[in-house]
Order: C-alpha cells, then sequence, then structure tokens
C-alpha cells in the first residue's frame, strides 16, 4: 500500500494535482487555443521553456527586495524568456505561432509564474523545485494533449491535420465554449479517479482544500497570510 | 472640415462601440477565458468579487491609456511582436505599484481588504490579455480607453453570472465527480455558448 501511495505521489502533477484540472492554473490556452494537436505541442513547448527558465532564474532575485517588485521582476524575466522560447518553438513547429494568437505571450504572465514563483518555489529546494516543475510541465502536456486530441478529432475531423474518416464532425467544439465544456468533464473524470484513490487510501490526510474547490488561496500570499511587503 | 461638437460626437460613438465589442463580442472571460481561475477564487464572497472586478477595470482601463502612448511606435518595429510582453509587463507594473501606494493612504481597513484584490488582479491574464488585444488593433487613446474599461465591465458581468450558479453548483445535489470545479467549468462553456448566440453567431454546419 506504502508502495503504491509513493508511486502516486510521485505522478501527482501529471494527475490528482493536475494544475489545470484540479487548480484551473492556466487554463485559458487549453481552453481558446486548444483546438489542435500541433498548436497543444507548440504551446505545451513554450510553456515549458518559459515556466522552467524563468522560475529557475527567479530564484536569484532577491528576497530582501519588496514582494512586489519582486513580482515585476518575475514577470519580466518571463517576458525576456518568452523571446527565445518563441523563436525555438516557431524553428521546431514552423508556423505555429501565428495561431496562437495572444496566447504564447500570455504564457509568460502564467498563475505559475505569477503566483507559484513566490509562494512556493522560492522556498523550494533546487532538485525538488526542479522535480516538481517537470511534473508541472508534465500534467500541463498531459492536460493539453488530451483536450486538443478530442477537439481536432471531434471538432474537424482530423489528428495532427490528417483526416482520421470519422462519420461527423462537432464545429463547436473548436470554439472556446467546447474547450470549457471538455475540460470541465475532464475535470470531473479526475475528480471520480482523486475520490476512488483518496477511499482506497486507508487513512487519507486531512485535505486543505476540498477536491472540488480551487485552491487559489494558498497562492495568495496576502490571503494565506503571509503578508507582502508593498511600497 | 468637422466641427468639433462632430468630432466629440464621433469619438465617443466609436469608443461606446469599442466598448461593447470588449464587453460582449470579445467577452474576457466568456470567448477568451482569462482570468479563469482568480474568478473562481473571488466567487466565494459576494464583497470579494465585487471589489477585485472595480480594481481590475481600474487597472485595466489605466494600463490600457498608458499603452496607447507607446503601442503605435512598438507596432512600427519590426521586432515589435517581441517587445510588447516586456512593455505591458512594464506598464502594468508600474500601475501596480502606483494603485498601491494610492491604497496605503486610505484607512486601514479599506486598505486591507483592497490590498489583496489589487495582488490578484495586477497581472491576472485578463489585464495583459485585454493589453494584447488592444494592442493588436489600430485604436487611438480613446479607443485604448474604451477597450480597456469594456475588459473590465465584461469581465465583471461575466464574473456576475458565474456567482449565480457557483452555490447551486456546490450542492450535494450535483454527483461527487462533477461538483464545484467541473461544474463551474461546463456551467461556463454553457454561458459562452448563450453569449456567442447573443451576439448573433451561427455554428457552421
Amino acid at each position: 500500500m506504502m508502495e503504491k501511495k509513493y508511486r502516486l505521489e510521485r505522478v501527482d502533477y501529471l494527475l490528482l494535482q493536475n494544475p489545470v484540472l484540479e487548480r484551473g492554473l492556466t487554463i485559458a490556452p487549453v481552453i481558446a487555443a486548444g483546438t489542435s494537436v500541433k498548436n497543444g505541442l507548440a504551446l505545451s513547448l513554450a510553456f515549458a521553456l518559459i515556466t522552467c527558465a524563468t522560475i529557475a532564474a527567479a530564484r536569484f532575485i532577491p528576497r530582501r527586495l519588496p514582494y512586489t517588485v519582486r513580482v515585476i521582476f518575475n514577470m519580466l524575466l518571463a517576458s525576456f524568456v518568452f523571446i527565445p522560447a518563441v523563436l525555438l518553438t516557431e524553428w521546431l513547429l514552423p508556423g505555429s505561432i501565428f495561431n496562437l494568437g495572444i496566447y504564447l505571450p500570455l504564457l509568460g504572465t502564467n498563475s505559475l509564474i505569477v503566483q507559484k514563483s513566490e509562494s512556493r518555489f522560492g522556498r523550494l529546494a533546487a532538485k525538488e523545485m526542479l522535480q516538481q516543475l517537470l511534473g508541472l510541465t508534465a500534467g500541463f502536456f498531459l492536460t493539453m494533449m488530451a483536450v486538443c486530441t478530442l477537439r481536432e478529432t471531434l471538432g474537424r475531423g482530423t489528428f495532427f491535420d490528417h483526416p482520421v474518416g470519422i462519420p461527423f464532425t462537432l464545429p463547436a467544439l473548436l470554439l472556446p465554449l467546447g474547450g470549457f465544456i471538455i475540460t470541465g468533464f475532464l475535470a470531473a473524470a479526475l475528480q471520480a479517479l482523486r475520490l476512488r484513490v483518496n477511499s482506497d487510501a486507508p487513512a487519507p490526510p486531512p485535505r486543505q482544500d476540498p477536491p472540488h474547490k480551487p485552491s487559489v488561496s494558498s497562492d495568495l500570499p496576502a490571503m494565506a497570510g503571509k503578508k507582502p511587503v508593498c511600497p | 472640415m468637422l466641427h468639433i461638437g462632430d468630432l466629440i460626437q464621433e469619438t465617443f460613438a466609436r469608443s461606446v462601440s469599442i466598448a461593447m465589442t470588449a464587453i460582449f463580442v470579445e467577452n474576457i472571460l466568456f470567448t477568451r477565458a482569462l482570468g479563469v481561475s482568480a474568478t473562481l477564487f473571488v466567487l466565494r464572497k459576494d464583497h470579494d468579487r465585487r471589489l477585485f472586478c472595480l480594481v481590475l477595470t481600474f487597472i485595466s482601463a489605466v494600463s490600457c491609456c498608458l499603452a496607447a502612448l507607446y503601442s503605435k511606435a512598438l507596432g512600427r518595429l519590426s521586432f515589435g511582436y517581441y517587445l510588447r510582453l516586456p512593455a505591458y509587463v512594464l506598464t502594468v507594473g508600474l500601475v501596480y505599484i502606483a494603485v498601491l501606494l494610492i491604497t496605503s493612504k486610505l484607512p486601514a481597513r479599506h486598505a486591507g481588504r483592497l490590498k489583496p484584490m489589487i495582488h490578484l488582479a495586477a497581472f491576472n491574464s485578463a489585464i495583459i490579455g485585454g493589453l494584447l488585444l488592444a494592442g493588436s488593433r489600430t485604436y487611438d487613446f480613446w479607443g485604448y480607453l474604451a477597450f480597456g474599461l469594456g475588459t473590465g465591465i465584461g469581465y465583471a458581468i461575466a464574473s456576475y453570472l458565474m456567482s449565480l450558479g457557483y452555490e447551486r453548483l456546490q450542492s450535494d445535489r450535483i454527483p461527487e465527480a462533477f461538483r464545484g470545479f467541473p461544474a463551474m467549468l461546463i456551467y461556463t462553456g454553457i454561458l459562452s455558448l448563450a453569449f456567442y448566440g447573443l451576439i448573433g453567431h451561427g455554428l457552421s454546419v
């Protein structure tokens, strides 16, 4: 049982604590721009590069600076990391950045960078931070791919721009409303899995946040009792 | 030659049209899915939601006004696309600091309530997203202001509509797997569909 629990903890960010499906973090690109597998790959690659590089570099921002200034520095760092990340994405997946509109630059202001880099990652040891970041980016990739595959296949009848020969398509799935609904159903599937895992566990530890509520409160320093230093 | 009254009337009409576009046609939450996680957080308390919308609208409008001053020059640069994000981040950062400084002058009771909302709203994707959208158009100063205000008002309307379903979707009568966040996403999708119909779109068949 302990071994099973350990295995589950290792894949927590992939599934049970998936940043998109459990917390709604960085959900906008998934819902609005995740309409094809190619878009999904480009967004996941850019997300991984921007988030990992920014959070790693943010460790060098002095902690003695006020919270407000550190947040602005984090964001500026992300917006400069965005430049090579976009160039690399465009080199690997030519033509992809034009389909992503505002969602590619918006990855530079994702919740993991704005909120978590200060409240969580800045306090972790480098190795643990790297493990969590890899788990979170892998979780984002998994969700993005699931949503993109469903929407492209059912909405357009293609996979990676190749026809899959299904007899009907649902074009509405390519609209943001389709993204909301598909992501909602995936979140429900994940919640069902989480409930099942928790009911299997002998004595689950009490959660800070109920599984059905977004746990953004822990991301807010002022609301979590850690008063930020304001100018 | 245009009379000054006609010019004011024309500018006003154009600004109202841009604001209405931002509120309904390009609603930042329902059509762009921006600011969803923050919305789900502030929905828990009506007072927080109202305060958050007020702060977001203010920061969005002021940031858009500042961005209007340099956006045309940025657009003329061949590498302007890459510089937009740092420029907007810097702009929002300045507004963020200014708003915090102004808030610190308020009585402690009000400042204590406002500050968490300012921290949450300042770098919300709705604000940067609004700036990126406005920057991709050819608006003048008033157009930027109208778009910034419209973004905030559209967000306020969307979050109000979401708050109407929030309590019900936490209810025990909802299947446990769907309760809370998943049901809210599906509900938002249905609201998004309603907005889509409201503005006169037809689905391709």
